[in-house]
């Protein structure tokens, strides 16, 4: 699993997915490949997490929970 | 990977050889069970039964890494151990998502989270003090905290780092390592958060 050798794709964005991907890195100060390698961990994270029957909330400044879904 | 880093035989007070991996597994996991927890419970029970020290009485005399085998699977856990003479010296897991700055002026930021750090009970003073040993090896835990930052730099996050510090390890965080005491989380049993700033990691990779 430590195996951390890289490999090159080629992502074909919209202009609007790119001008997220340009706003995250920035609030970020990340760089665009660091945001999506962000991404994926988390969505493996939350996945990995959901599969197993957990559920995932966010909590507003009131308390109120709202469950995410997430496809 | 597999890279010789440099710890301190205590019996000589010479530099010795290490070597730092990052592909750890589940038997690695197993050695903690097995030749660590039955070190730190003892050394617990001298510490508690001597009283008035309950201040060094370790808190992570109930981890078990083997509950954690699942974590080598996700891409955003990095486990790194370290070995000397084919024994395990000290194991951590780091975090690359899922955890933020909090300290003013990088709040938000990502970084690498320390989620566990641990040193072999050999090779911590007080374990062995109160085992009437010596310790065997220095700069295990400091080795283990430079992959992080290591890694932090990496990963693009400029050396950025934070943990939840346990009572007995604060000393070692804020002094030796220099990290900064943001403050208690009361969303985790109010252990104190530490952070590293990119201008204090790269001091503390100069040292």
């Amino acid at each position: 699993m430590a195996d951390h050798s890289k490999r090159t794709m080629t992502l074909n964005l919209t202009d609007g997915e790119m001008r997220v991907l340009e706003q995250l890195s920035a609030q970020k100060d990340l760089s665009k490949t660091a945001v999506i390698r962000q991404a994926i961990r988390l969505y493996q994270l939350v996945d990995a997490r959901l599969t197993r029957g957990e559920k995932l909330f966010f909590e507003d400044d009131k308390k109120a929970k709202s469950e995410l879904m997430v496809l | 990977m597999r890279i010789p880093v440099g710890i301190i035989d205590v019996s000589t007070g010479e530099p010795v050889q290490a070597e730092l991996f990052d592909d750890v597994t589940i038997e690695d996991f197993l050695e903690t069970q097995r030749d660590w927890r039955p070190v730190v419970l003892e050394a617990a029970q001298q510490l508690t039964r001597a009283g008035g020290r309950q201040a060094i009485v370790p808190r992570h005399f109930h981890w078990d890494w083997t509950r954690k085998e699942g974590d080598l699977r996700m891409l955003v856990n990095r486990f790194y151990g370290i070995r000397r003479e084919d024994i395990l010296q000290g194991l951590a897991k780091f975090m690359t998502a899922g955890q933020v700055c909090r300290l003013s002026g990088q709040a938000g930021k990502p970084l690498v989270y320390v989620d566990y750090l641990e040193v072999a009970p050999w090779n911590i003073k007080p374990l062995m003090g109160a085992l009437g040993k010596p310790h065997r090896f220095a700069g295990v835990g400091t080795r283990l905290i430079e992959i992080a930052v290591r890694l932090s730099v990496e990963e693009g996050f400029k050396g950025r780092l934070g943990l939840h510090s346990l009572p007995t390890s604060e000393p070692f965080y804020i002094n030796t390592c220099a990290m900064t005491p943001v403050g208690p989380d009361a969303t985790k049993q109010n252990l104190l958060w530490c952070e590293f700033t990119p201008g204090q990691a790269d001091g503390f990779l100069r040292r």
